[in-house]
């Protein structure tokens, strides 16, 4: 039994492992790492472009359809008051009701 | 995601500065001017593309035509107090008929003298402006005795 335990011990003592050198090892570590800490911006957007732009299409032409009817609603708005002040001073009805 | 709050915040700025490429296309700022101000004749010059001269002649029918405006103003004032008189004296009812009808008859006229004088102005404008002119205005004639005094929002300056 000691004869055994002895060869085992001096066979562990002896081996020593060996493995291949990988030269791509290092590179691998690091395209691994890159692909984790990207800012991802680049990447998402790439990712996702059809249905942000279909959202940014969206959100702009809604906006700029919106603006645009309140612009048309401020010139009807501003129309109708100019017009009423410009039949003011013309119709002697309206002043001889504005007069006391 | 941590990225989503900041694409959606790009793309409501993208979104907001088209709103305001779709207003400041759309409005009308002369108009609006001339709106706040209740300068008519600066309304007329920049919604109905009038040049200098044009303008110049428009003002020149306006003050010719503010003293009939006037005169008939005051007519109508006599005679609707006349009528009031009557009505609140439970008189002839065939004179109050005939006041009534004077006064409807000056009001016809006031309405008439209105109509010519805005299709002089017309006729100083452009075909298209004088029409778009005439189309906005004349409408308005008939409806605004019927209406009352409209109110006031205006600041006007006389």
């Amino acid at each position: 039994m000691n004869t055994s335990q002895n060869s085992l011990s001096e066979a562990l003592q002896g081996w020593r492992v060996k493995p291949p050198a990988d030269p791509g090892f290092r590179q691998g570590v690091w395209r691994r790492i890159g692909e984790k800490a990207e800012p991802a911006w680049p990447g998402y957007i790439r990712a996702h472009a059809p249905s942000l732009a279909a959202a940014a299409f969206l959100a702009a032409g809604a906006a700029a359809y919106t603006g645009s009817v309140m612009a048309h609603s401020q010139v009807r708005a501003d129309r109708e008051a100019i017009v009423v002040a410009y039949l003011m001073d013309l119709d002697p009805r309206a002043q001889a009701a504005l007069k006391p | 995601m941590r990225l989503i709050p900041g694409i959606a915040a790009i793309i409501a700025l993208l979104a907001a500065g088209a709103g305001f490429a779709g207003y400041s296309l759309s409005r009308d700022p002369a108009l609006h001017a001339a709106a706040a101000k209740g300068d008519t004749m600066e309304w007329l010059r920049a919604d109905f593309h009038l040049t200098g001269a044009q303008l110049a002649e428009v003002r020149r029918l306006h003050d010719s035509y503010a003293g009939s405006c006037q005169e008939h103003c005051r007519m109508i004032q006599e005679m609707t107090h006349a009528r009031d008189e009557l009505r609140e004296a439970h008189g002839d009812k065939a004179a109050l008929d005939a006041a009534n009808a004077r006064l409807e008859k000056m009001r016809a006229a006031c309405e008439g003298a209105i109509a010519e004088h805005v299709r002089r102005v017309a006729a100083l404008m452009s075909p298209e402006d004088g029409r778009r002119y005439l189309a906005l205005v004349v409408p308005r004639i008939a409806n605004f005795d019927h209406a009352g005094a409209p109110d006031l929002r205006l600041n006007r300056p006389n």
